[in-house]
């Protein structure tokens, strides 16, 4: 199920009328645990045995790993958790993957191997729950945090729904104490919850699939036609605005749905395109993904504690590995290098220029410096084949032979303006939060953007398209 | 006054270290420990107050919209939605059905389903698709075990022979299996409900489609909106297409149409491509029969205008003719219904919604002389010719 669907607005209803009904606590965290399977069955009824076995497996962990003594035993848990969840995400999410690497270097030396197709589904969201159950027992393991308290308080960690198909990723310390005493939303936290709901509909269903999806399908989609330079640029501009709108519009509807409900869910963006430099581009996007990666694989690789190669190497390992999270292609891989590159690029200048203080014009110039490098590598994320980037990359370098002009003028006016509107609003709050800035401005003023954006997502109607992250 | 919804002391929990106002830490800040409950700042706003304005305003704004819809556009509540979920509803009833049709828009178009139904007593169900080639549709049914019924294939002779991708039907089969969720069907219930009363949700009236129109080809070379296909059909249960009237009334809306075809201008197909198509053809029609289903084609009408094109591009005995040869399946063509010729065709490649009734009435009863799993009923009503085009049928039109 997913937001931006007229399923979803009759099940949060009723999810809404039964978490405010006349019932205990605990029965309202069996109707959530029971809503949030419902929710995922809805996309796939089967894979809802994943969500069991990783929810049992990593239950059971923990508990081990509490009860044992020897050293030796608790690491032994903490394997079997990691290898059964990266094992389940491995076979749906890379087994083809790797197959199709394996018959090419098979090839490669003479060798022809021709293996069955590998028709395997991807359960929706798995990369997410995954990492949300890991972060667990590896939180017993480093002694971080307790087990959770009861089965049925970490079974609705794993499955609550806001949160389950693709984030924020959410910690079981963010969310299991969360459970432990009733919750239910004021008049004002609800309203709130469905105005970052209106918010990140909007985000998605009106720009990102209304207005900027078809400039860059025009584009990257377009088989056999060359891209100049500004057809380039505008289809990776607008694909830039788009997985932003895209991604932070469900981080956000899922922040206002959890609000609706009474439950506080973490930030995952701070305003990205306003980042200056790649370490504070990685802490304002997807944050719930970028701290979980520095937690549990840069710092266990070591992290800057062991000289400064190992620190390169394990931000390097970091990346790549990030990039493949994201997706099992070499693109993705090569998208999360081009980062693991620019932010050792990044850390090496800081180191020879120490005491370099930028003004506010060089400031902004590096802001923008780093929305356009961030961009080249949108290319890599967006593109599903090099030869694909290549040609894009050639386009926005300016060396295409007999470009074909690809976008039409007045979807590339609205595309350009909308991703001006993102950078510059980026920019504006990169100090600040949504919700400071909400406090300041005249409720007159907060009334009509509400009410203009939820017409909006009206009237766009959308076509029920899946959320590009629900597919990492 | 600021909440938080933080079980804990908000003025503790809110901003962690000396933070600016209006920043909160997040687990970016927080590298290798266990990260707190979240706390989330609910601006002090009167935010019942706004939303239950927001909604009252929102409500009037879509009164305004729906009647703009109805009045100034010409949509009607009714009109549903074709969707990729209500194609793949469709084609799963069609695997047991006793007759299906497919093919691309124009037997879409073309075909009045009650007329059908009228005249032989199976109401046959509807899997063709718009801007496709009919041949992975007819491949889908022959590659579909539980098939055993008559399935009627309609092609336009340029899309089916000459076309190189499988276009939006390949698509629709490719995707068959992912369009069968739950969550997908529930939304498909809910959504007709919705468009049974409301005139405005329409796919081809959304906002961003409306704001796109407005570039009637500003830029030189690029394929604008202008040159899109916009709305042209009026859908109802069953994926019972039927053009829409403003196509035969409004002249701009006609003229784009018009120009969105390109006249079906292009190289000629090749010979060999031809030959090939004709192969799998016959091909999916052996493996059809061979369970004990049969297959027949129709060759729905296009205006002289289109024809002329149609015929350079693949004549019809390179294609149609080869094809019948080909795969030994009985076929009607316009050309040899003489009780439907001189059909209205106001976009020049589909039927107005009476002449869809009387092209089905001709080819139907041609059908019935071919081929013994189609009979006419006893009371059938009398046939119709061009003439009832203008004049609204005796029966159908009173009970639709």
């Amino acid at each position: 199920m997913i937001f931006n669907s007229l399923t979803f607005i009759v099940f949060f209803v009723i999810v809404l009328a039964l978490h405010n009904g006349p019932f205990s606590w605990r029965q309202k965290k069996i109707n959530l645990l029971v809503a949030s399977y419902l929710f995922y069955a809805a996309w796939n009824p089967p894979f809802v045995i994943l969500l069991w076995v990783s929810t049992v497996v990593d239950w059971w962990a923990a508990q081990w790993m509490v009860r044992s003594k020897r050293e030796r035993t608790r690491k032994a848990w903490m394997l079997i958790s990691v290898v059964v969840n990266l094992g389940m995400l491995g076979y749906f999410k890379y087994g083809d993957f790797l197959m199709q690497n394996f018959v090419t270097v098979m090839g490669s030396i003479g060798v022809i191997y021709q293996p069955p197709p590998w028709d395997i589904v991807l359960p929706v969201g798995i990369s997410f729950y995954t990492f949300a159950t890991l972060s667990y027992t590896l939180d017993v393991y480093l002694r971080r945090s307790k087990p959770a308290g009861s089965f049925l308080n970490y079974a609705l960690f794993v499955t609550f729904f806001p949160h389950l198909v693709a984030g924020p990723i959410m910690r079981p310390t963010e969310l299991v104490p969360q459970f432990d005493e009733p919750r239910r939303a004021t008049a004002h936290q609800l309203f709130f919850g469905l105005a970052l709901l209106t918010l990140g509909l909007f985000q998605k269903v009106v720009i990102a699939d209304g207005f900027l999806a078809p400039v860059v399908e025009a584009v990257y989609d377009a088989q056999g036609k060359v891209p100049g330079m500004l057809d380039s640029w505008t289809a990776t501009l607008a694909f830039a605005g788009q997985i932003f709108c895209d991604f932070a519009g469900y981080s956000t509807s899922a922040i206002g749905v959890a609000l609706c409900l009474g439950f506080a869910m973490p930030d995952n963006f701070r305003f990205p395109y306003g980042a200056v430099g790649f370490s504070d581009f990685w802490r304002r996007w997807h944050i719930t993904l970028s701290s979980w990666l520095r937690d549990y694989l840069y710092i266990p690789l070591g992290g800057n504690r062991h000289g400064t190669a190992r620190t390169y190497a394990a931000l390097m390992g970091t990346m790549l590995l990030g990039g493949l999270w994201h997706g099992a292609n070499w693109t993705f891989v090569v998208w999360g290098g081009l980062h693991g590159l620019y932010l050792s690029a990044e850390r090496w200048l800081r180191s020879r220029f120490a005491g370099f203080k930028p003004g506010a014009i060089t400031l902004f110039s590096l802001a923008i410096l780093t929305f356009v490098l961030i961009n080249v590598t949108w290319v890599f994320f967006r593109a599903k084949t090099f030869g694909e980037a290549g040609t894009i990359l050639t386009g926005m370098a300016g060396l295409a032979a007999k470009p074909d002009p690809l976008i039409a003028a007045g979807p590339m006016i609205i595309a350009l303006t909308i991703v001006a509107a993102i950078f510059g609003t980026h920019w504006a709050m990169r100090e600040t939060t949504l919700e400071a800035v909400i406090e300041r401005t005249p409720s007159v003023v907060l009334g009509s953007i509400w009410t203009l954006m939820l017409f909006a997502v009206v009237i766009e109607q959308g076509q029920g398209s899946a959320f590009i992250y629900f597919a990492f | 006054m600021r909440l938080s919804i933080s079980p804990s002391d908000p003025a503790a929990t809110r901003h962690e270290g000396a933070l600016a106002k209006g920043l909160r830490l997040t687990a970016s800040d927080r590298p290798g420990v266990a990260q707190p409950v979240p706390v989330r700042d609910i601006p002090a706003r009167p935010w019942v107050r706004m939303g239950a304005i927001a909604f009252c305003i929102v409500t009037l704004l879509l009164c305004a919209w729906e009647w703009n819809a109805r009045t100034n556009i010409g949509l009607r509540a009714g009109d549903l939605d074709d969707s990729p979920q209500s194609w793949a509803e469709q084609r799963r009833i069609a695997s047991t059905a006793p007759i299906a049709i497919v093919g691309d828009s124009r037997i879409l178009f073309d075909t009045d389903l009650d007329r059908f139904e009228q005249l032989t007593g199976i109401r046959p169900v509807q899997v063709s698709h718009v801007g496709t080639n009919a041949r992975p549709l007819l491949e889908h049914f022959a590659n579909d075990p539980k098939f055993k019924g008559l399935l009627i294939v309609g092609l336009a002779d340029t899309m089916y022979f000459g076309m190189p991708v499988i276009g939006l039907g390949g698509e629709a089969v490719h995707n068959f299996h992912k369009n069968g969720k739950p969550s997908q069907l529930t939304g498909l219930w809910i959504d007709r409900f919705l468009q049974r009363h409301i005139a405005f949700l329409d796919s081809e009236y959304r906002l961003s489609t409306q704001v796109k129109q407005v570039d009637t080809g500003w830029r030189h070379g690029a394929d604008s909106p202008y040159e899109d296909v916009w709305k042209l059909a009026e859908v109802s249960d069953g994926r019972q297409y039927f053009m829409w009237d403003r196509i035969e009334t409004d002249p701009y809306l006609r003229g784009h149409a018009r120009h969105a075809w390109d006249g079906f201008k292009g190289p000629p197909v090749p010979p060999r491509l031809s030959e090939w198509v004709i192969a799998r053809s016959a091909e999916a029609v052996r493996r059809i029969r061979a369970r004990g289903g049969d297959v027949v084609f129709v060759r729905p009408p296009s205006s002289s205008q289109l024809r002329v094109n149609e015929e350079q591009r693949i004549p019809r005995v390179r294609g149609w003719d080869r094809l019948l040869k080909g795969t030994s399946a009985v076929g009607v063509h316009i050309d040899d219904l003489a009780q439907a010729q001189h059909l209205i065709l106001p976009e020049w490649s589909h039927l107005t919604r009476r002449c869809a009734t009387v092209f089905t009435d001709a080819y139907v009863r041609r059908l019935a002389e071919q081929t013994s799993r189609i009979k006419l009923r006893p009371d059938a009503p009398p046939p119709l010719n061009s003439k009832d085009c203008v004049a609204p049928p005796s029966r159908q039109v009173a009970a639709r």
